[in-house]
C-alpha cells in the first residue's frame, strides 16, 4: 500500500544520469544474474518443462524491460535519480541484523552468537532503530524499550506461547529446576514494566516538549 | 434464494459464536488502529499476526485477519479527514473533501458520512459476496489448468494496468517477483533452484518474508527520509450524525460509488485500489456543480468511501471461489488458510462451509462493529495519531521482528526482510512500485504449476490456451486491456484517474 513517491517533490536531481536509465540497467543486471543462477538447471522442454524452464524465460523478460526502459530513458530523459539518506537504512538493518543474532544462539562461520533472548534482543532493537531518526533521544527510547518488551513478552511469551526464546540460555539454564519458566517470565516482565514506568514518571517530571512530527506523505499540503 | 439464506443462517450461526465474535471484534479494532496511524499498513500487520493465528481455529483467525483489512479501510478515512493524510492508500481521495469539509467545522458530518456511506457498501458487498460465491464456485469447478493459467495471465494484466505509473515498471516488477517465486526446491522436479547451496533458501523465501520487507521495513525507510510537523484538525469535530439533506445529497453518491467499488473490486489484479478514484471521478464529472469539489463536496467523501469499502470486501471473491488472490492482502490470507490445512479455492465452500459463510457473515458483522468503533470512538483515534513517528517506527521494527521469527525461528528470515527492506526502499527511490512485485511472487508459483500441467496434457502443444474458448477470451481479454493501456489517449485519462487527487 504504498504510495509512489516519486512525485512528492522531495527527491533533487543529484545526477544527469535519469531514473529510468539507471532503474532499466539495474534491471538487465537482475535479469543477466537470474540468467546465470538459472544456467545449470535443465530446461526440459514443453511438453516436459524442466525446472530451469521458467526461471530462464523470466529472467531474459526481467532484462528485456530493463533494456527498454533504459533505452526509453535515455532517449526522453525523465526525472532524475532522488537524494538517498543513509543513516535510515544502514541503521534500521542494523537494528534487525543485532535481532537476528541475538535472539538465539546461531553459527555464523566459526562464531557462534549468543543467545540472549527476548529480553535483551528486544530492547537492543527498539534502541538501536530509535537512532534512524535523527530526532531520537536515548531516554524515551529506552522507556519505549522497555515497555514494549515487557509487553511483547507477556503477550507472545505467556499468552500465546509463541516458541520464541524469552531469556539469555545462560539465565535459563542457572534458573532451570529451581524457578518455574512461567513465574520467571511474568518476574522479569513486571521488572521491566516496572523500570520502564519509573522512568517515564521521572521524565514526566522533567519538561513536557510539545508539536508532534509524523511521517510526511506525499498529501500534506 | 432459500439456499442463500440457509448459507447464511449457518454463516451467522459460526460468526455469532462467542470466541469468532471476539476474534472479529480484534480484527476490527487493530484494523482500525492501522488504518489511524500513517505508515502501518495493512499487508505488515496482517504479516506480524500471522504467527499469532497458529493458535486459533482456522475460521476465528480468518475473521480476524479478514477484520483487520477492512476496518484498516475504515480507520484510513479518519486520518485523511481529520489530518489530511491518507492513513491508507486507499483513501488519498477522502483527503480531498474530507478535509475540506473538516476545515469548514464539519469534520464530524464527514467522518459520520464516510462511516455511513462504508457501511452501506460493506453490507451491499456481503450479500454480493453470498450471492456470487456459489455460481462463481460452480464455474471455478470446470476450469482446467488453462483455464487457471489465462486467468492469472489476465489478473495480471489487470494488476499492470492498475498500477500506478510506468506500464513498462508494473510489468518488469510481476517478472521480478515472479523470477523471485522460483527461487528454492522445484515442486516437480525437486531439482534446487537459485539457491547458491544456502539451506535457509532450500524452502523459497517465505511470502510473509517478503511482504513484511517491502512493505514493513521499505516504508519505515521510505518515512524516515521526510520529517515533518503535522498539525492534528483543531477544530472541533462536531456533530457526527449527517442531516436529512445531507444524506439526500449523499445518498445517490454512495449507491454508485458501491457498485464502482464492487464491480472493480472482483476483478483479479486488485481493482480495489481504483475503486476510489474512479468513483470520485466519476461523481466529479456528472456533479452539476464541479465547481463544489475539492471544497469540502460532501459527494466527494460518499462516493469514494463507500467504493474503497466495497473493494475491499468484494476483493475475497476471487480468493474464495477460484483460489486467486488479487492483491498483496489476499495473497496473505492465502497464507493464513494453507498454514491451517486449507487449500483456498472452489472446494473452501463445499469441503469448509464452515469457513465460508462464516466468514462472509462475519464481514457483515465487521462492518456494523466497525461503525461503533469508528463514530463514538474517533477521540481515541485522534489522540493516538499524536503518537510521534520515531516512536513508532522502532516498535513496528520490533513487532515485524518477533513476527517473523516466530513463523519459522529462523533467524535467517529475520536478516532477510532487512534485506528485502532495502530492497524495497531502492525500488521505490527507483520509481517502482512494489505491489505488482508480491502480486507476481504469489502467482508465480501457481502459474508455474498450471502452465506445467496444462502444457504436459497438450503434450506440449502451446496452442492449448487458444483452443479452448474459455482460456483464448481470457487471454483476449488480457492482451486487449494491455494494449489499450498502452495507446496513448488511454494512458493519458488512466493518468488523470490516478493523479486527480
Amino acid at each position: 500500500m504504498s504510495e509512489r513517491s516519486g512525485d512528492d517533490g522531495s527527491g533533487r536531481a543529484l545526477t544527469p544520469l535519469s531514473q529510468n536509465v539507471a532503474a532499466g540497467l539495474g534491471l538487465v543486471l537482475l535479469g543477466l544474474f537470474g540468467v546465470w543462477a538459472s544456467a545449470d538447471l535443465p530446461r526440459g522442454t514443453l511438453g516436459a518443462m524442466g525446472p530451469g524452464m521458467l526461471p530462464h524465460w523470466v529472467a531474459i523478460g526481467v532484462a528485456a524491460c530493463g533494456a527498454v526502459l533504459a533505452a526509453t530513458g535515455l532517449v526522453r530523459g525523465g526525472a532524475g535519480l532522488q537524494a538517498v539518506g543513509l543513516r535510515g537504512p544502514v541503521v534500521v538493518v542494523l537494528a534487525i541484523l543485532a535481532f537476528a543474532a541475538t535472539i538465539r544462539p546461531t553459527a555464523l562461520g566459526p562464531v557462534t552468537t549468543p543467545g540472549l533472548g527476548l529480553m535483551v534482543a528486544g530492547p537492543l532493537t527498539v534502541i538501536l532503530a530509535g537512532y534512524a531518526s535523527p530526532e531520537a533521544r536515548f531516554r524515551e527510547l529506552l522507556i519505549l524499550a522497555l515497555l514494549l518488551t515487557a509487553g511483547c513478552m507477556l503477550l507472545f511469551g505467556d499468552l500465546l506461547n509463541l516458541p520464541i526464546p524469552l531469556f539469555p540460555t545462560a539465565l535459563v539454564e542457572a534458573a532451570s529446576g529451581r524457578i518455574p519458566s512461567r513465574v520467571l517470565l511474568r518476574l522479569a516482565a513486571g521488572a521491566l514494566a516496572l523500570t520502564g514506568l519509573g522512568l517515564l514518571l521521572l521524565q514526566r517530571r522533567s519538561a513536557r516538549r510539545g508539536g508532534t512530527d509524523v511521517a510526511r506523505h506525499s498529501m500534506t499540503a | 434464494m432459500p439456499d442463500l439464506l440457509s448459507h447464511l443462517g449457518l454463516g451467522f450461526a459460526v460468526a455469532l459464536s462467542l470466541q469468532n465474535l471476539l476474534l472479529c471484534f480484534l480484527g476490527c479494532l487493530v484494523g482500525t488502529l492501522i488504518g489511524v496511524l500513517p505508515g502501518v499498513g495493512p499487508i505488515a500487520t496482517i504479516a506480524m499476526l500471522l504467527p499469532i493465528t497458529f493458535g486459533l481455529d482456522p475460521v476465528g483467525a480468518l475473521i480476524m485477519l479478514a477484520g483487520i483489512y477492512y476496518g484498516a479501510q475504515y480507520g484510513g478515512s479518519t486520518t485523511a479527514i481529520l489530518v489530511n493524510i491518507p492513513g491508507e492508500a486507499t483513501s488519498v481521495v477522502t483527503t480531498l473533501d474530507g478535509h475540506q469539509m473538516a476545515r469548514q467545522g464539519r469534520a464530524g458530518i464527514a467522518l459520520g458520512t464516510a462511516a455511513i456511506a462504508s457501511f452501506f457498501a460493506g453490507t451491499v458487498a456481503t450479500l454480493l459476496i453470498a450471492a456470487l460465491g456459489a455460481p462463481l464456485t460452480r464455474l471455478a469447478l470446470i476450469f482446467g489448468p488453462a483455464e487457471y493459467f489465462a486467468l492469472m495471465v489476465m489478473g495480471l494484466a489487470f494488476a499492470v494496468v492498475l498500477a500506478h505509473g510506468s506500464v513498462l515498471k508494473a510489468v518488469a516488477m510481476i517478472l521480478v517477483g515472479i523470477l523471485f517465486a522460483c527461487i528454492g526446491t522445484d515442486l516437480e522436479t525437486g531439482e534446487e533452484r537459485m539457491t547458491f547451496g544456502l539451506t535457509f533458501l532450500t524452502d523459497g523465501i517465505d511470502f510473509s518474508v517478503l511482504a513484511m520487507g517491502l512493505f514493513g521495513v521499505a516504508e519505515i525507510l521510505r518515512n524516515l527520509d521526510q520529517t515533518e510537523t503535522r498539525d492534528i484538525a483543531r477544530a472541533r469535530i462536531g456533530r457526527l450524525l449527517p442531516s436529512l439533506a445531507d444524506l439526500r445529497q449523499a445518498m445517490p453518491a454512495t449507491l454508485r460509488g458501491t457498485a464502482i467499488g464492487a464491480s472493480l473490486g472482483i476483478l483479479p489484479g486488485n481493482g480495489a485500489v481504483l475503486g476510489p478514484f474512479a468513483a470520485y471521478t466519476v461523481e466529479k464529472r456528472i456533479a452539476r456543480d464541479p465547481g463544489r469539489f475539492g471544497r469540502g463536496a460532501i459527494e466527494g467523501v460518499a462516493g469514494p468511501e463507500s467504493a474503497n469499502n466495497a473493494g475491499a470486501q468484494t476483493a475475497f471473491i476471487p480468493l474464495l471461489t477460484l483460489g486467486i488472490p488479487p492483491n498483496a492482502v489476499m495473497a496473505l490470507m492465502v497464507g493464513a488458510m494453507t498454514i491451517h490445512g486449507i487449500v483456498p479455492g472452489p472446494g473452501v465452500m463445499t469441503k469448509n462451509p464452515n469457513l465460508f459463510w462464516g466468514m462472509i457473515a462475519s464481514m457483515w458483522i465487521g462492518n456494523l462493529m466497525l461503525l461503533v468503533i469508528n463514530l463514538p470512538l474517533v477521540g481515541i483515534w485522534v489522540r493516538l495519531l499524536k503518537v510521534p513517528y520515531r516512536l513508532m517506527f522502532p516498535a513496528i521494527l520490533m513487532f515485524c521482528s518477533i513476527g517473523i521469527y516466530s513463523i519459522s525461528s529462523l533467524p535467517t528470515d529475520v536478516m532477510l526482510i532487512a534485506a528485502f527492506g532495502v530492497f524495497g526502499y531502492a525500488l521505490i527511490k527507483f520509481g517502482f512500485e512494489p505491489a505488482p512485485l508480491l502480486l507476481g511472487f504469489v502467482l508465480g508459483k501457481l502459474m508455474e504449476e498450471y502452465l506445467r500441467r496444462a502444457l504436459t496434457l497438450s503434450r506440449g502443444d502451446a496452442m492449448v490456451f487458444l483452443e479452448r474458448p474459455v482460456s483464448a477470451v481470457l487471454f483476449l481479454v488480457a492482451f486487449t486491456i494491455l494494449a489499450l493501456a498502452l495507446l496513448p489517449s488511454l494512458r493519458r485519462s488512466r493518468d488523470e484517474v490516478f493523479t486527480e487527487a
